[in-house]
Protein backbone atom coordinates (compact mmCIF):
# COMPACT_ATOMS: atom_id res chain seq x y z
CA UNK A 1 0.00 0.00 0.00
CA UNK A 2 1.73 3.51 -0.99
CA UNK A 3 1.97 6.41 1.91
CA UNK A 4 0.11 7.84 0.57
CA UNK A 5 -3.38 5.81 0.44
CA UNK A 6 -2.04 4.95 4.00
CA UNK A 7 -2.59 8.83 5.00
CA UNK A 8 -5.83 9.25 3.13
CA UNK A 9 -7.61 6.39 5.04
CA UNK A 10 -6.27 6.89 8.17
CA UNK A 11 -7.65 10.68 7.81
CA UNK A 12 -11.04 9.43 6.51
CA UNK A 13 -11.41 7.26 9.87
CA UNK A 14 -10.63 9.77 12.22
CA UNK A 15 -13.05 12.36 10.13
CA UNK A 16 -16.01 9.98 9.73
CA UNK A 17 -15.96 7.97 13.03
CA UNK A 18 -12.90 9.47 15.04
CA UNK A 19 -10.99 6.12 14.76
CA UNK A 20 -7.15 6.57 15.07
CA UNK A 21 -5.31 3.81 12.67
CA UNK A 22 -1.55 3.62 13.94
CA UNK A 23 1.01 2.99 10.68
CA UNK A 24 1.94 -0.18 12.51
CA UNK A 25 -1.88 -1.13 11.99
CA UNK A 26 -1.67 -1.09 8.14
CA UNK A 27 -2.42 -4.75 7.79
CA UNK A 28 -5.96 -3.56 9.80
CA UNK A 29 -6.31 -1.85 6.56
CA UNK A 30 -6.29 -4.39 4.26
CA UNK A 31 -7.96 -6.94 6.30
CA UNK A 32 -11.21 -4.77 7.06
CA UNK A 33 -10.93 -3.14 3.33
CA UNK A 34 -10.75 -6.24 1.22
CA UNK A 35 -14.15 -7.19 0.94
CA UNK A 36 -15.34 -3.95 0.36
CA UNK A 37 -12.12 -3.47 -2.50
CA UNK A 38 -13.22 -7.02 -4.02
CA UNK A 39 -16.77 -6.14 -4.24
CA UNK A 40 -16.02 -2.78 -6.08
CA UNK A 41 -13.87 -4.41 -8.29
CA UNK A 42 -10.56 -2.38 -6.73
CA UNK A 43 -7.25 -4.50 -7.87
CA UNK A 44 -5.92 -2.77 -4.46
CA UNK A 45 -6.63 -0.36 -1.63
CA UNK A 46 -4.44 2.30 -3.52
CA UNK A 47 -7.70 1.97 -6.42
CA UNK A 48 -9.80 2.47 -3.89
CA UNK A 49 -8.10 5.92 -2.53
CA UNK A 50 -7.89 7.00 -5.99
CA UNK A 51 -11.54 6.50 -6.75
CA UNK A 52 -12.16 8.21 -3.19
CA UNK A 53 -10.41 10.95 -4.17
CA UNK A 54 -11.49 11.87 -7.36
CA UNK A 55 -14.88 10.79 -7.20
CA UNK A 56 -15.80 11.61 -3.74
CA UNK A 57 -18.95 10.03 -2.88
CA UNK A 58 -20.00 10.56 0.36
CA UNK A 59 -22.28 6.85 1.00
CA UNK A 60 -18.90 5.35 0.04
CA UNK A 61 -16.98 7.05 2.68
CA UNK A 62 -19.35 6.07 5.13
CA UNK A 63 -19.42 2.57 4.16
CA UNK A 64 -15.24 2.30 4.36
CA UNK A 65 -15.22 4.17 7.79
CA UNK A 66 -17.23 1.52 9.12
CA UNK A 67 -15.98 -0.89 7.76
CA UNK A 68 -12.52 0.15 9.04
CA UNK A 69 -14.33 -0.30 12.59
CA UNK A 70 -13.70 -3.04 14.87
CA UNK A 71 -16.49 -5.69 14.53
CA UNK A 72 -15.32 -8.03 17.40
CA UNK A 73 -18.31 -8.78 19.80
CA UNK A 74 -19.09 -11.40 21.63
CA UNK A 75 -22.27 -12.72 23.89
CA UNK A 76 -21.54 -12.07 27.67
CA UNK A 77 -18.40 -10.31 26.86
CA UNK A 78 -17.37 -9.13 30.15
CA UNK A 79 -19.76 -10.83 32.47
CA UNK A 80 -18.85 -8.88 35.83
CA UNK A 81 -19.98 -5.89 33.89
CA UNK A 82 -22.89 -7.60 32.79
CA UNK A 83 -23.02 -8.85 36.39
CA UNK A 84 -22.75 -5.46 37.85
CA UNK A 85 -25.56 -3.76 35.77
CA UNK A 86 -28.56 -6.75 36.08
CA UNK A 87 -27.77 -7.01 39.69
CA UNK A 88 -27.17 -3.64 41.09
CA UNK A 89 -27.24 -0.93 38.42
CA UNK A 90 -30.81 -1.51 37.22
CA UNK A 91 -32.18 -2.76 40.57
CA UNK A 92 -30.79 0.22 42.09
CA UNK A 93 -32.16 2.80 39.49
CA UNK A 94 -35.46 1.50 39.16
CA UNK A 95 -35.86 1.89 43.06
CA UNK A 96 -35.20 5.69 42.25
CA UNK A 97 -37.60 5.89 39.20
CA UNK A 98 -41.15 6.57 39.94
CA UNK A 99 -42.52 5.44 36.60
CA UNK A 100 -40.93 1.64 36.44
CA UNK A 101 -39.42 2.49 33.01
CA UNK A 102 -35.19 2.50 32.42
CA UNK A 103 -33.57 3.29 29.22
CA UNK A 104 -30.10 1.62 28.45
CA UNK A 105 -27.84 2.46 25.64
CA UNK A 106 -25.63 0.15 23.78
CA UNK A 107 -23.37 2.75 22.36
CA UNK A 108 -20.99 1.03 19.48
CA UNK A 109 -23.04 -2.39 19.83
CA UNK A 110 -22.36 -3.94 16.37
CA UNK A 111 -24.34 -6.94 15.88
CA UNK A 112 -26.09 -6.81 19.04
CA UNK A 113 -24.88 -9.71 21.34
CA UNK A 114 -24.00 -7.08 23.98
CA UNK A 115 -27.81 -5.95 24.31
CA UNK A 116 -29.31 -9.33 23.69
CA UNK A 117 -27.11 -10.42 26.50
CA UNK A 118 -28.65 -7.87 28.52
CA UNK A 119 -32.07 -8.72 27.86
CA UNK A 120 -31.52 -12.44 28.16
CA UNK A 121 -30.34 -11.43 31.78
CA UNK A 122 -33.16 -9.63 32.65
CA UNK A 123 -35.72 -12.17 31.63
CA UNK A 124 -33.45 -14.80 33.76
CA UNK A 125 -34.03 -12.68 36.86
CA UNK A 126 -37.34 -11.42 35.75
CA UNK A 127 -39.04 -10.56 39.03
CA UNK A 128 -38.89 -6.54 39.37
CA UNK A 129 -36.31 -6.36 36.28
CA UNK A 130 -38.80 -8.23 34.40
CA UNK A 131 -42.00 -6.32 35.19
CA UNK A 132 -40.34 -3.45 34.80
CA UNK A 133 -40.14 -1.76 31.25
CA UNK A 134 -36.85 -1.64 30.18
CA UNK A 135 -35.67 -0.26 26.87
CA UNK A 136 -32.50 -1.03 25.04
CA UNK A 137 -31.13 0.81 22.51
CA UNK A 138 -28.48 -0.50 20.77
CA UNK A 139 -26.59 2.17 18.33
CA UNK A 140 -23.44 1.11 15.68
CA UNK A 141 -22.07 3.15 12.77
CA UNK A 142 -22.19 0.26 10.46
CA UNK A 143 -25.03 0.53 8.70
CA UNK A 144 -25.05 -3.73 7.47
CA UNK A 145 -24.31 -4.71 10.87
CA UNK A 146 -26.94 -2.64 12.13
CA UNK A 147 -29.33 -4.67 10.26
CA UNK A 148 -27.60 -7.76 10.83
CA UNK A 149 -28.71 -6.85 14.53
CA UNK A 150 -32.37 -5.93 14.36
CA UNK A 151 -32.38 -9.43 12.52
CA UNK A 152 -31.23 -11.06 15.47
CA UNK A 153 -29.98 -14.36 13.26
CA UNK A 154 -26.32 -15.28 14.23
CA UNK A 155 -24.03 -17.68 12.52
CA UNK A 156 -22.62 -20.99 13.83
CA UNK A 157 -19.61 -19.81 15.55
CA UNK A 158 -20.83 -16.55 17.23
CA UNK A 159 -23.12 -18.33 18.76
CA UNK A 160 -20.70 -21.00 20.23
CA UNK A 161 -19.16 -17.71 21.77
CA UNK A 162 -19.87 -16.74 25.54
CA UNK A 163 -23.49 -18.23 24.94
CA UNK A 164 -24.27 -21.26 26.57
CA UNK A 165 -26.11 -24.11 25.47
CA UNK A 166 -28.69 -23.70 27.91
CA UNK A 167 -29.15 -20.17 26.89
CA UNK A 168 -28.84 -21.53 22.93
CA UNK A 169 -31.86 -23.93 23.78
CA UNK A 170 -34.10 -21.30 25.73
CA UNK A 171 -33.43 -18.29 23.33
CA UNK A 172 -33.19 -19.00 19.93
CA UNK A 173 -33.97 -21.91 17.02
CA UNK A 174 -32.02 -23.19 14.28
CA UNK A 175 -33.00 -22.18 11.05
CA UNK A 176 -32.63 -24.11 8.01
CA UNK A 177 -30.00 -21.88 6.84
CA UNK A 178 -27.78 -23.38 9.72
CA UNK A 179 -28.65 -19.56 11.68
CA UNK A 180 -29.87 -19.24 15.09
CA UNK A 181 -32.68 -16.87 15.31
CA UNK A 182 -33.17 -15.09 18.85
CA UNK A 183 -36.80 -15.42 20.17
CA UNK A 184 -39.21 -12.23 18.96
CA UNK A 185 -39.48 -11.85 22.67
CA UNK A 186 -36.28 -10.63 22.69
CA UNK A 187 -36.11 -9.31 19.66
CA UNK A 188 -39.20 -6.46 20.48
CA UNK A 189 -37.11 -5.31 24.32
CA UNK A 190 -34.23 -3.64 21.83
CA UNK A 191 -34.35 -1.22 19.44
CA UNK A 192 -31.43 -1.07 17.12
CA UNK A 193 -30.13 1.78 15.31
CA UNK A 194 -27.24 3.65 12.67
CA UNK A 195 -25.88 6.24 14.79
CA UNK A 196 -22.61 7.94 14.79
CA UNK A 197 -21.35 8.36 18.79
CA UNK A 198 -19.83 12.05 17.10
CA UNK A 199 -23.05 12.95 15.88
CA UNK A 200 -25.38 14.98 18.07
CA UNK A 201 -26.93 12.50 19.94
CA UNK A 202 -30.06 14.38 21.59
CA UNK A 203 -32.53 12.45 19.07
CA UNK A 204 -31.74 9.42 21.16
CA UNK A 205 -33.25 10.45 24.47
CA UNK A 206 -32.07 10.34 28.10
CA UNK A 207 -30.88 7.64 29.44
CA UNK A 208 -30.50 5.71 32.84
CA UNK A 209 -27.08 3.54 31.93
CA UNK A 210 -25.06 3.89 28.36
CA UNK A 211 -22.51 1.25 27.74
CA UNK A 212 -20.11 2.22 25.75
CA UNK A 213 -17.14 -0.95 25.88
CA UNK A 214 -13.92 -0.92 23.89
CA UNK A 215 -15.19 1.69 21.41
CA UNK A 216 -13.52 4.87 23.10
CA UNK A 217 -9.79 3.15 23.20
CA UNK A 218 -9.69 2.92 19.11
CA UNK A 219 -10.42 6.60 19.08
CA UNK A 220 -8.49 10.14 19.40
CA UNK A 221 -8.48 12.29 21.89
CA UNK A 222 -10.66 15.31 20.16
CA UNK A 223 -13.31 12.54 19.07
CA UNK A 224 -13.10 10.52 22.55
CA UNK A 225 -13.48 13.99 24.50
CA UNK A 226 -16.67 14.64 21.80
CA UNK A 227 -18.17 11.12 22.20
CA UNK A 228 -18.14 11.82 26.27
CA UNK A 229 -19.81 15.47 26.03
CA UNK A 230 -22.70 13.84 23.77
CA UNK A 231 -23.15 10.88 26.50
CA UNK A 232 -22.91 13.19 29.71
CA UNK A 233 -25.63 15.02 27.82
CA UNK A 234 -27.74 11.92 27.27
CA UNK A 235 -27.27 10.98 30.83
CA UNK A 236 -30.22 11.20 33.76
CA UNK A 237 -29.59 12.68 37.19
CA UNK A 238 -28.00 9.85 38.70
CA UNK A 239 -27.64 8.10 35.84
CA UNK A 240 -24.37 5.11 34.96
CA UNK A 241 -21.96 5.30 32.07
CA UNK A 242 -20.52 2.09 31.98
CA UNK A 243 -16.89 0.91 29.91
CA UNK A 244 -15.20 -1.73 29.12
CA UNK A 245 -12.50 -3.42 31.83
CA UNK A 246 -9.31 -1.81 31.83
CA UNK A 247 -11.04 1.91 29.94
CA UNK A 248 -10.51 4.98 31.87
CA UNK A 249 -11.85 8.38 31.33
CA UNK A 250 -9.30 9.76 33.28
CA UNK A 251 -7.64 12.49 32.09
CA UNK A 252 -10.31 12.81 29.14
CA UNK A 253 -13.38 14.00 30.80
CA UNK A 254 -14.49 16.07 33.93
CA UNK A 255 -17.70 15.52 33.31
CA UNK A 256 -17.82 12.47 34.61
CA UNK A 257 -15.94 10.33 37.65
CA UNK A 258 -15.67 6.74 38.97
CA UNK A 259 -18.31 5.30 40.67
CA UNK A 260 -18.27 4.91 43.98
CA UNK A 261 -20.65 2.16 44.14
CA UNK A 262 -20.30 0.28 41.08
CA UNK A 263 -17.16 -1.48 39.63
CA UNK A 264 -16.66 0.22 36.28
CA UNK A 265 -18.56 2.57 36.45
CA UNK A 266 -18.81 6.44 35.98
CA UNK A 267 -21.25 8.93 37.32
CA UNK A 268 -21.82 12.58 37.00
CA UNK A 269 -19.20 14.57 39.06
CA UNK A 270 -19.46 15.36 42.50
CA UNK A 271 -22.18 12.63 42.49
CA UNK A 272 -20.38 9.67 43.50
CA UNK A 273 -20.14 9.66 47.32
CA UNK A 274 -24.26 10.86 47.25
CA UNK A 275 -24.29 8.09 44.90
CA UNK A 276 -22.73 5.50 47.56
CA UNK A 277 -24.33 6.46 50.59
CA UNK A 278 -28.02 5.98 49.11
CA UNK B 1 -2.57 -30.80 35.69
CA UNK B 2 -6.61 -31.42 35.27
CA UNK B 3 -7.39 -34.03 33.00
CA UNK B 4 -9.49 -34.23 29.43
CA UNK B 5 -10.21 -37.40 28.00
CA UNK B 6 -10.71 -36.48 24.08
CA UNK B 7 -13.77 -38.93 22.69
CA UNK B 8 -13.64 -39.64 19.13
CA UNK B 9 -13.27 -41.82 16.44
CA UNK B 10 -11.49 -39.14 14.33
CA UNK B 11 -7.71 -39.28 14.73
CA UNK B 12 -7.66 -36.14 13.22
CA UNK B 13 -10.43 -34.59 15.42
CA UNK B 14 -8.56 -35.76 18.32
CA UNK B 15 -5.67 -34.71 17.37
CA UNK B 16 -6.69 -31.24 16.67
CA UNK B 17 -9.02 -31.07 19.99
CA UNK B 18 -5.42 -32.52 21.54
CA UNK B 19 -3.52 -29.36 20.58
CA UNK B 20 -6.10 -26.98 21.73
CA UNK B 21 -6.82 -28.51 24.87
CA UNK B 22 -3.25 -28.86 25.90
CA UNK B 23 -2.93 -25.27 25.20
CA UNK B 24 -5.83 -24.55 27.80
CA UNK B 25 -3.08 -26.24 30.31
CA UNK B 26 -5.08 -29.90 30.56
CA UNK B 27 -3.18 -33.12 30.55
CA UNK B 28 -4.76 -34.85 28.08
CA UNK B 29 -5.80 -38.56 27.01
CA UNK B 30 -7.87 -40.04 23.65
CA UNK B 31 -9.87 -43.01 23.18
CA UNK B 32 -11.11 -43.50 19.77
CA UNK B 33 -15.02 -45.15 20.93
CA UNK B 34 -17.21 -44.74 23.78
CA UNK B 35 -16.09 -48.08 25.41
CA UNK B 36 -12.41 -47.56 25.47
CA UNK B 37 -13.11 -44.16 26.91
CA UNK B 38 -15.81 -46.13 29.52
CA UNK B 39 -12.91 -48.07 30.17
CA UNK B 40 -10.42 -45.60 31.20
CA UNK B 41 -13.25 -43.65 33.50
CA UNK B 42 -13.16 -46.50 35.10
CA UNK B 43 -9.96 -46.90 36.07
CA UNK B 44 -9.34 -42.59 36.76
CA UNK B 45 -12.09 -40.38 36.46
CA UNK B 46 -10.90 -37.42 34.28
CA UNK B 47 -12.29 -33.65 34.88
CA UNK B 48 -13.49 -33.13 31.49
CA UNK B 49 -14.78 -35.26 28.73
CA UNK B 50 -14.69 -34.05 24.97
CA UNK B 51 -17.67 -36.50 23.66
CA UNK B 52 -18.11 -37.23 19.59
CA UNK B 53 -21.72 -38.58 19.20
CA UNK B 54 -21.52 -41.20 16.34
CA UNK B 55 -18.86 -43.69 17.10
CA UNK B 56 -18.16 -47.31 16.66
CA UNK B 57 -18.87 -49.73 19.26
CA UNK B 58 -20.20 -47.30 21.41
CA UNK B 59 -21.20 -44.08 20.52
CA UNK B 60 -21.20 -41.08 22.87
CA UNK B 61 -24.92 -40.89 23.90
CA UNK B 62 -24.66 -44.52 25.31
CA UNK B 63 -21.48 -43.79 26.87
CA UNK B 64 -22.52 -40.53 28.74
CA UNK B 65 -25.21 -42.66 30.11
CA UNK B 66 -23.24 -45.50 31.42
CA UNK B 67 -20.15 -42.96 32.69
CA UNK B 68 -23.30 -41.26 34.51
CA UNK B 69 -24.03 -44.84 36.48
CA UNK B 70 -20.51 -45.41 37.74
CA UNK B 71 -19.74 -44.73 41.14
CA UNK B 72 -18.02 -41.15 40.76
CA UNK B 73 -19.79 -40.95 37.39
CA UNK B 74 -21.25 -37.17 37.83
CA UNK B 75 -17.75 -36.16 38.53
CA UNK B 76 -16.83 -35.53 34.73
CA UNK B 77 -17.78 -32.38 33.42
CA UNK B 78 -18.95 -33.45 29.98
CA UNK B 79 -18.71 -31.13 26.37
CA UNK B 80 -20.28 -33.23 24.05
CA UNK B 81 -18.87 -32.42 20.53
CA UNK B 82 -21.07 -33.47 17.50
CA UNK B 83 -22.43 -32.83 14.05
CA UNK B 84 -25.63 -33.55 14.83
CA UNK B 85 -26.56 -30.04 15.77
CA UNK B 86 -30.33 -29.29 15.80
CA UNK B 87 -32.29 -28.37 18.98
CA UNK B 88 -33.24 -32.24 19.09
CA UNK B 89 -30.15 -33.49 19.48
CA UNK B 90 -28.81 -31.11 21.67
CA UNK B 91 -31.59 -30.90 24.14
CA UNK B 92 -30.98 -34.99 24.28
CA UNK B 93 -27.09 -34.91 24.81
CA UNK B 94 -28.55 -31.96 27.71
CA UNK B 95 -31.12 -34.59 29.28
CA UNK B 96 -28.61 -37.56 29.23
CA UNK B 97 -26.00 -35.50 31.48
CA UNK B 98 -23.69 -33.48 29.44
CA UNK B 99 -22.78 -30.23 30.73
CA UNK B 100 -21.88 -28.23 27.77
CA UNK B 101 -22.46 -28.74 23.77
CA UNK B 102 -20.34 -27.86 21.14
CA UNK B 103 -21.82 -27.86 17.42
CA UNK B 104 -18.82 -28.93 14.89
CA UNK B 105 -16.78 -27.61 12.99
CA UNK B 106 -15.17 -26.01 16.04
CA UNK B 107 -12.32 -24.01 16.71
CA UNK B 108 -9.53 -22.75 19.35
CA UNK B 109 -11.86 -20.35 20.59
CA UNK B 110 -15.14 -21.98 21.01
CA UNK B 111 -13.33 -25.10 22.83
CA UNK B 112 -12.08 -22.00 25.24
CA UNK B 113 -15.34 -20.46 25.43
CA UNK B 114 -17.19 -23.88 26.25
CA UNK B 115 -14.55 -24.68 28.92
CA UNK B 116 -15.33 -21.23 30.67
CA UNK B 117 -18.64 -21.90 30.36
CA UNK B 118 -18.86 -24.87 32.40
CA UNK B 119 -15.95 -23.47 34.42
CA UNK B 120 -13.02 -25.80 33.52
CA UNK B 121 -10.44 -22.91 33.31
Amino acid sequence: MLDETFNELAELALRQSGQLIPQSKTYLMEARLGAIARREGFGSLDDLAHCLRERPNPVFEAEVAAALLSKDTRFFRERETTETLILSVLPARLKQTSNGKLRIWCAGGASGQEAYSIAMRIDEVGGSLKSARIDILSTDLCKSVTERARKGAFGHFEVQRGLSIQRLLNYFQRQETGDWQISDELRASISFRQHNLIDDSSGLGKFDVILCRHVLSGMDTVARRSVIERMVSQLLPGGVVMLGEDETLAGVTDALEPSMAYRGGWVLSGTAEREAAA
Amino acid sequence: MKQCLIVDDSRVVRKVASRIVKDLKFDVIEASDGAEALDYCRDTMPDAVLLDWNMPVMNGLDFLRALRRESEGDKPIVVFCSTENDAEHIGEAVRFGANEFIMKPFDADIIESKFAEVGLL
